[in-house]
Protein backbone atom coordinates (compact mmCIF):
# COMPACT_ATOMS: atom_id res chain seq x y z
CA UNK A 1 0.00 0.00 0.00
CA UNK A 2 1.18 3.40 -0.78
CA UNK A 3 1.90 5.91 2.38
CA UNK A 4 3.13 8.60 2.56
CA UNK A 5 3.40 9.85 6.36
CA UNK A 6 4.72 13.18 7.30
CA UNK A 7 3.97 14.66 10.86
CA UNK A 8 2.92 18.40 11.79
CA UNK A 9 3.33 19.97 15.29
CA UNK A 10 -0.24 21.16 15.93
CA UNK A 11 -1.26 24.42 18.42
CA UNK A 12 -1.51 22.80 21.12
CA UNK A 13 1.56 21.55 22.15
CA UNK A 14 0.17 17.73 22.50
CA UNK A 15 -1.93 17.21 19.68
CA UNK A 16 -0.28 15.65 16.17
CA UNK A 17 -1.61 16.32 12.67
CA UNK A 18 -0.38 13.00 10.81
CA UNK A 19 -1.00 13.86 7.34
CA UNK A 20 -1.76 10.24 5.45
CA UNK A 21 -2.17 10.13 1.72
CA UNK A 22 -3.64 6.30 1.72
CA UNK A 23 -5.94 5.34 -0.83
CA UNK A 24 -7.51 2.23 0.25
CA UNK A 25 -9.12 1.72 -3.35
CA UNK A 26 -6.22 2.31 -5.25
CA UNK A 27 -4.20 -0.45 -3.18
CA UNK A 28 -6.67 -2.65 -4.57
CA UNK A 29 -5.85 -1.27 -7.40
CA UNK A 30 -1.97 -1.73 -7.37
CA UNK A 31 -2.45 -5.39 -6.57
CA UNK A 32 -4.71 -5.94 -9.98
CA UNK A 33 -1.78 -4.60 -11.45
CA UNK A 34 0.93 -7.13 -9.96
CA UNK A 35 -1.61 -9.70 -10.73
CA UNK A 36 -2.22 -8.76 -14.68
CA UNK A 37 1.41 -8.34 -14.45
CA UNK A 38 2.06 -12.13 -13.47
CA UNK A 39 -0.68 -13.32 -15.40
CA UNK A 40 0.64 -12.25 -18.87
CA UNK A 41 4.55 -13.17 -17.27
CA UNK A 42 2.79 -17.07 -17.96
CA UNK A 43 1.12 -15.99 -20.97
CA UNK A 44 -2.36 -16.22 -19.43
CA UNK A 45 -5.33 -14.75 -20.10
CA UNK A 46 -7.75 -14.25 -17.54
CA UNK A 47 -11.65 -13.08 -17.81
CA UNK A 48 -13.78 -11.61 -15.13
CA UNK A 49 -17.09 -12.65 -15.27
CA UNK A 50 -19.30 -10.37 -12.91
CA UNK A 51 -23.42 -10.11 -12.80
CA UNK A 52 -25.87 -10.23 -10.33
CA UNK A 53 -27.42 -13.77 -8.81
CA UNK A 54 -29.24 -16.45 -11.17
CA UNK A 55 -28.38 -14.38 -14.43
CA UNK A 56 -26.13 -17.77 -15.63
CA UNK A 57 -22.42 -16.73 -14.95
CA UNK A 58 -21.77 -20.31 -14.14
CA UNK A 59 -23.54 -21.80 -17.23
CA UNK A 60 -21.98 -19.10 -19.44
CA UNK A 61 -18.33 -20.35 -17.97
CA UNK A 62 -19.74 -24.18 -18.46
CA UNK A 63 -20.51 -23.24 -21.96
CA UNK A 64 -17.12 -21.64 -22.86
CA UNK A 65 -15.27 -24.53 -21.10
CA UNK A 66 -17.37 -26.40 -23.61
CA UNK A 67 -15.84 -24.90 -26.85
CA UNK A 68 -12.34 -23.73 -25.45
CA UNK A 69 -11.07 -26.37 -23.30
CA UNK A 70 -9.40 -28.59 -26.95
CA UNK A 71 -7.70 -25.15 -27.69
CA UNK A 72 -6.61 -24.05 -24.54
CA UNK A 73 -5.36 -25.48 -20.99
CA UNK A 74 -8.29 -23.49 -18.83
CA UNK A 75 -8.73 -23.15 -14.99
CA UNK A 76 -11.50 -20.83 -13.23
CA UNK A 77 -11.74 -19.66 -9.67
CA UNK A 78 -14.95 -19.39 -8.20
CA UNK A 79 -15.89 -16.90 -6.15
CA UNK A 80 -18.84 -17.12 -3.66
CA UNK A 81 -19.93 -16.20 -0.61
CA UNK A 82 -20.58 -20.07 0.50
CA UNK A 83 -20.38 -23.88 -1.10
CA UNK A 84 -18.71 -25.02 -3.43
CA UNK A 85 -21.35 -25.59 -6.14
CA UNK A 86 -20.31 -23.60 -9.02
CA UNK A 87 -17.04 -24.60 -8.66
CA UNK A 88 -17.97 -28.20 -8.80
CA UNK A 89 -20.33 -27.10 -11.58
CA UNK A 90 -17.16 -26.00 -13.74
CA UNK A 91 -14.86 -28.97 -12.51
CA UNK A 92 -16.92 -31.25 -14.53
CA UNK A 93 -15.28 -30.44 -17.30
CA UNK A 94 -12.12 -31.49 -16.13
CA UNK A 95 -10.92 -28.19 -15.81
CA UNK A 96 -8.72 -27.19 -12.74
CA UNK A 97 -11.21 -24.93 -9.70
CA UNK A 98 -10.03 -22.91 -7.40
CA UNK A 99 -13.04 -21.80 -5.08
CA UNK A 100 -13.03 -18.75 -3.07
CA UNK A 101 -15.28 -18.46 -0.38
CA UNK A 102 -15.48 -14.69 0.91
CA UNK A 103 -17.44 -15.74 3.73
CA UNK A 104 -19.66 -12.67 4.01
CA UNK A 105 -17.83 -9.94 1.45
CA UNK A 106 -20.14 -8.87 -1.70
CA UNK A 107 -16.69 -9.05 -3.99
CA UNK A 108 -13.83 -10.98 -4.83
CA UNK A 109 -10.92 -8.22 -4.68
CA UNK A 110 -7.37 -8.46 -5.99
CA UNK A 111 -5.74 -9.46 -2.82
CA UNK A 112 -8.06 -12.69 -2.95
CA UNK A 113 -7.60 -13.33 -6.32
CA UNK A 114 -3.53 -13.07 -5.59
CA UNK A 115 -4.08 -15.54 -2.98
CA UNK A 116 -5.81 -18.06 -5.27
CA UNK A 117 -3.20 -17.23 -8.42
CA UNK A 118 -0.47 -18.11 -5.56
CA UNK A 119 -1.91 -21.70 -5.26
CA UNK A 120 -2.08 -22.48 -8.97
CA UNK A 121 0.42 -23.16 -11.66
CA UNK A 122 0.56 -20.71 -13.70
CA UNK A 123 2.76 -22.72 -16.07
CA UNK A 124 0.14 -25.54 -16.71
CA UNK A 125 -2.84 -23.05 -17.89
CA UNK A 126 -3.40 -20.91 -20.98
CA UNK A 127 -6.93 -18.93 -19.68
CA UNK A 128 -8.42 -18.51 -16.68
CA UNK A 129 -11.92 -17.69 -16.01
CA UNK A 130 -13.04 -15.78 -12.33
CA UNK A 131 -16.32 -15.64 -11.80
CA UNK A 132 -17.02 -13.12 -9.59
CA UNK A 133 -19.64 -13.09 -6.05
CA UNK A 134 -22.99 -13.08 -7.53
CA UNK A 135 -23.79 -8.68 -7.18
CA UNK A 136 -24.28 -6.50 -9.76
CA UNK A 137 -22.92 -3.12 -7.82
CA UNK A 138 -19.48 -3.79 -5.59
CA UNK A 139 -17.56 -5.82 -7.86
CA UNK A 140 -17.07 -3.23 -10.17
CA UNK A 141 -15.03 -1.23 -7.69
CA UNK A 142 -12.64 -3.74 -7.08
CA UNK A 143 -10.52 -4.77 -10.66
CA UNK A 144 -8.73 -8.06 -10.31
CA UNK A 145 -6.36 -8.06 -12.87
CA UNK A 146 -7.91 -9.65 -15.47
CA UNK A 147 -7.90 -8.86 -19.63
CA UNK A 148 -11.30 -8.59 -19.76
CA UNK A 149 -14.37 -7.82 -17.62
CA UNK A 150 -17.62 -9.30 -18.70
CA UNK A 151 -21.11 -8.42 -16.99
CA UNK A 152 -24.20 -11.09 -17.70
CA UNK A 153 -27.07 -9.88 -17.34
CA UNK A 154 -30.45 -11.70 -18.18
CA UNK A 155 -34.07 -11.14 -19.47
CA UNK A 156 -35.53 -12.00 -16.09
CA UNK A 157 -34.29 -9.43 -14.69
CA UNK A 158 -36.26 -7.05 -15.83
CA UNK A 159 -36.51 -4.14 -18.38
CA UNK A 160 -34.34 -1.26 -16.09
CA UNK A 161 -31.49 -3.34 -14.85
CA UNK A 162 -29.20 -1.50 -17.15
CA UNK A 163 -30.07 1.95 -15.67
CA UNK A 164 -30.38 0.89 -12.71
CA UNK A 165 -26.71 0.24 -11.75
CA UNK A 166 -24.68 1.81 -14.59
CA UNK A 167 -21.71 1.86 -12.44
CA UNK A 168 -20.74 -1.89 -13.33
CA UNK A 169 -21.42 -1.04 -17.15
CA UNK A 170 -18.62 1.47 -17.09
CA UNK A 171 -16.52 -0.92 -15.50
CA UNK A 172 -17.32 -3.52 -18.55
CA UNK A 173 -15.36 -4.65 -21.84
CA UNK A 174 -18.31 -6.95 -22.37
CA UNK A 175 -21.81 -7.29 -21.99
CA UNK A 176 -23.75 -10.56 -22.13
CA UNK A 177 -27.49 -10.48 -22.37
CA UNK A 178 -28.48 -14.23 -21.52
CA UNK A 179 -31.61 -16.38 -21.89
CA UNK A 180 -32.50 -15.08 -25.14
CA UNK A 181 -34.31 -18.28 -25.42
CA UNK A 182 -36.62 -16.91 -23.20
CA UNK A 183 -37.07 -13.66 -25.08
CA UNK A 184 -40.96 -14.48 -27.07
CA UNK A 185 -42.50 -15.50 -23.65
CA UNK A 186 -40.82 -12.24 -21.42
CA UNK A 187 -41.75 -9.79 -24.01
CA UNK A 188 -38.49 -7.83 -23.06
CA UNK A 189 -37.41 -5.15 -25.15
CA UNK A 190 -33.74 -6.46 -25.82
CA UNK A 191 -32.91 -3.33 -28.16
CA UNK A 192 -33.70 -0.94 -25.50
CA UNK A 193 -31.11 -3.00 -23.15
CA UNK A 194 -28.63 -2.84 -25.84
CA UNK A 195 -29.26 0.89 -26.48
CA UNK A 196 -28.62 1.54 -22.89
CA UNK A 197 -25.43 0.05 -22.36
CA UNK A 198 -24.03 1.54 -25.14
CA UNK A 199 -25.24 4.52 -23.70
CA UNK A 200 -23.78 4.04 -20.56
CA UNK A 201 -20.23 3.02 -21.72
CA UNK A 202 -20.15 3.28 -26.16
CA UNK A 203 -16.87 0.98 -25.48
CA UNK A 204 -18.14 -2.07 -24.74
CA UNK A 205 -19.38 -4.51 -26.61
CA UNK A 206 -22.74 -6.52 -26.21
CA UNK A 207 -23.64 -9.92 -26.64
CA UNK A 208 -26.93 -11.81 -26.97
CA UNK A 209 -26.79 -15.10 -25.86
CA UNK A 210 -28.20 -18.08 -24.56
CA UNK A 211 -26.78 -20.77 -22.32
CA UNK A 212 -29.28 -22.74 -22.47
CA UNK A 213 -28.91 -23.67 -26.26
CA UNK A 214 -25.70 -22.55 -26.93
CA UNK A 215 -26.77 -19.61 -29.12
CA UNK A 216 -23.99 -16.31 -29.11
CA UNK A 217 -21.57 -18.49 -27.67
CA UNK A 218 -19.29 -18.50 -30.82
CA UNK A 219 -19.91 -14.39 -30.94
CA UNK A 220 -18.47 -13.94 -27.43
CA UNK A 221 -15.78 -16.03 -28.54
CA UNK A 222 -14.83 -14.05 -31.11
CA UNK A 223 -15.23 -10.49 -28.74
CA UNK A 224 -12.91 -12.35 -26.05
CA UNK A 225 -10.32 -12.42 -28.75
CA UNK A 226 -10.85 -16.39 -28.06
CA UNK B 1 -22.89 -2.43 0.30
CA UNK B 2 -19.08 -2.87 1.35
CA UNK B 3 -18.47 -0.18 3.41
CA UNK B 4 -18.54 -1.85 6.24
CA UNK B 5 -15.30 -3.93 4.97
CA UNK B 6 -13.80 -0.52 3.43
CA UNK B 7 -14.80 1.46 6.50
CA UNK B 8 -12.60 -1.95 8.56
CA UNK B 9 -9.68 -1.21 6.78
CA UNK B 10 -9.87 2.73 7.12
CA UNK B 11 -10.00 2.08 10.76
CA UNK B 12 -7.12 -0.50 10.88
CA UNK B 13 -5.43 1.88 9.16
CA UNK B 14 -5.85 4.89 11.54
CA UNK B 15 -5.24 2.67 14.66
CA UNK B 16 -1.82 1.52 13.00
CA UNK B 17 -0.48 4.62 12.81
CA UNK B 18 -2.12 5.94 16.22
CA UNK B 19 0.22 2.95 17.84
CA UNK B 20 3.20 3.81 15.85
CA UNK B 21 2.53 7.60 16.81
CA UNK B 22 1.68 6.27 20.82
CA UNK B 23 -1.11 8.33 20.81
CA UNK B 24 -3.39 8.13 23.50
CA UNK B 25 -6.22 9.28 21.25
CA UNK B 26 -7.23 9.58 18.11
CA UNK B 27 -9.52 13.26 17.79
CA UNK B 28 -10.35 13.83 14.35
CA UNK B 29 -9.95 11.48 10.80
CA UNK B 30 -10.46 13.05 7.60
CA UNK B 31 -11.57 11.03 4.52
CA UNK B 32 -11.79 12.14 0.96
CA UNK B 33 -14.53 10.31 -0.90
CA UNK B 34 -15.12 10.57 -4.73
CA UNK B 35 -18.43 10.80 -5.53
CA UNK B 36 -18.21 8.11 -8.48
CA UNK B 37 -17.05 5.09 -6.33
CA UNK B 38 -20.11 2.94 -4.75
CA UNK B 39 -19.38 3.78 -1.09
CA UNK B 40 -22.37 5.68 0.45
CA UNK B 41 -21.93 8.33 2.99
CA UNK B 42 -24.38 7.13 5.57
CA UNK B 43 -23.18 3.74 5.73
CA UNK B 44 -19.70 4.49 5.50
CA UNK B 45 -20.41 6.66 9.16
CA UNK B 46 -22.71 4.03 10.48
CA UNK B 47 -20.32 1.51 10.03
CA UNK B 48 -17.57 3.76 11.42
CA UNK B 49 -19.53 4.67 14.69
CA UNK B 50 -19.74 0.94 15.64
CA UNK B 51 -15.73 -0.34 14.79
CA UNK B 52 -14.11 2.40 16.67
CA UNK B 53 -16.27 1.30 19.95
CA UNK B 54 -13.74 -0.03 22.78
CA UNK B 55 -10.53 1.07 20.50
CA UNK B 56 -8.70 4.68 21.18
CA UNK B 57 -10.72 6.06 18.06
CA UNK B 58 -13.88 6.25 20.34
CA UNK B 59 -15.29 9.53 20.20
CA UNK B 60 -12.83 10.59 17.13
CA UNK B 61 -14.61 13.17 14.61
CA UNK B 62 -15.50 11.68 10.85
CA UNK B 63 -14.90 14.04 8.02
CA UNK B 64 -15.70 13.36 4.74
CA UNK B 65 -14.91 15.47 1.69
CA UNK B 66 -16.85 14.84 -1.16
CA UNK B 67 -14.77 14.76 -4.31
CA UNK B 68 -16.59 15.53 -7.56
CA UNK B 69 -16.08 12.96 -10.75
CA UNK B 70 -13.90 14.37 -13.51
CA UNK B 71 -13.77 12.58 -17.02
CA UNK B 72 -11.69 13.03 -19.96
CA UNK B 73 -12.28 12.52 -23.54
CA UNK B 74 -9.02 11.46 -25.66
CA UNK B 75 -10.60 12.63 -28.84
CA UNK B 76 -12.11 16.16 -28.35
CA UNK B 77 -9.86 16.94 -25.01
CA UNK B 78 -12.97 17.63 -22.73
CA UNK B 79 -12.33 17.56 -19.15
CA UNK B 80 -15.06 18.05 -16.30
CA UNK B 81 -17.63 16.78 -15.06
CA UNK B 82 -20.02 13.31 -16.01
CA UNK B 83 -22.68 13.62 -18.26
CA UNK B 84 -25.90 12.14 -17.47
CA UNK B 85 -28.69 11.08 -20.05
CA UNK B 86 -32.18 11.48 -19.33
CA UNK B 87 -34.78 9.17 -20.75
CA UNK B 88 -38.23 11.16 -20.31
CA UNK B 89 -40.00 8.00 -20.59
CA UNK B 90 -38.77 6.20 -17.66
CA UNK B 91 -38.23 9.47 -15.75
CA UNK B 92 -34.56 8.70 -14.86
CA UNK B 93 -31.70 9.87 -15.37
CA UNK B 94 -28.26 7.62 -15.50
CA UNK B 95 -24.86 8.94 -16.25
CA UNK B 96 -22.73 7.88 -19.17
CA UNK B 97 -18.97 7.22 -20.50
CA UNK B 98 -20.08 9.45 -23.52
CA UNK B 99 -18.16 12.97 -23.77
CA UNK B 100 -20.61 15.45 -23.22
CA UNK B 101 -18.89 17.71 -26.82
CA UNK B 102 -18.24 15.14 -29.19
CA UNK B 103 -20.12 11.93 -28.23
CA UNK B 104 -17.21 9.56 -27.82
CA UNK B 105 -16.06 7.33 -25.07
CA UNK B 106 -14.26 9.29 -21.91
CA UNK B 107 -12.56 7.65 -19.32
CA UNK B 108 -13.20 8.81 -15.66
CA UNK B 109 -9.94 10.40 -13.95
CA UNK B 110 -11.17 11.87 -10.58
CA UNK B 111 -13.83 10.64 -8.40
CA UNK B 112 -12.48 6.67 -6.93
CA UNK B 113 -10.80 8.25 -3.87
CA UNK B 114 -11.45 6.40 -0.73
CA UNK B 115 -8.07 8.50 0.69
CA UNK B 116 -7.70 8.74 4.28
CA UNK B 117 -6.48 12.14 4.31
CA UNK B 118 -5.51 13.06 7.79
CA UNK B 119 -5.74 11.99 11.15
CA UNK B 120 -5.33 14.15 14.34
CA UNK B 121 -4.30 12.49 18.01
CA UNK B 122 -3.41 13.39 21.05
CA UNK B 123 0.04 11.94 22.05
Amino acid sequence: MSSVSRVIRAEEGEIYDIELVKDLLKANEEIAIENKKLLSRYGVKAIDVMGSIGTGKTALIEQLVRKLKEKYRIAAIAGDLTTTIDADLIAKHGVEVIQINTGKECHLDANLVRKALSRMDLDEIDLLFIENVGNLICPAEFPLGSDKRVVVISLTEGPNIVVKHPFVFMAADIVVINKMDLVEVLGVDVDRLVRQVSEINPKVSVIKTSCKNGTGIMDLIRALGL
Amino acid sequence: MHEFSVTSQVVKSVLEDAERQRAKKVLEVHLVIGKLTLLGIEQLRFSYGMLVENTTMKGSKLFIELKEGKVKCDKCGYEGAINFKDDPIYHISFPTLTCPECGSSVKIIEGRECLIKSIKMEI
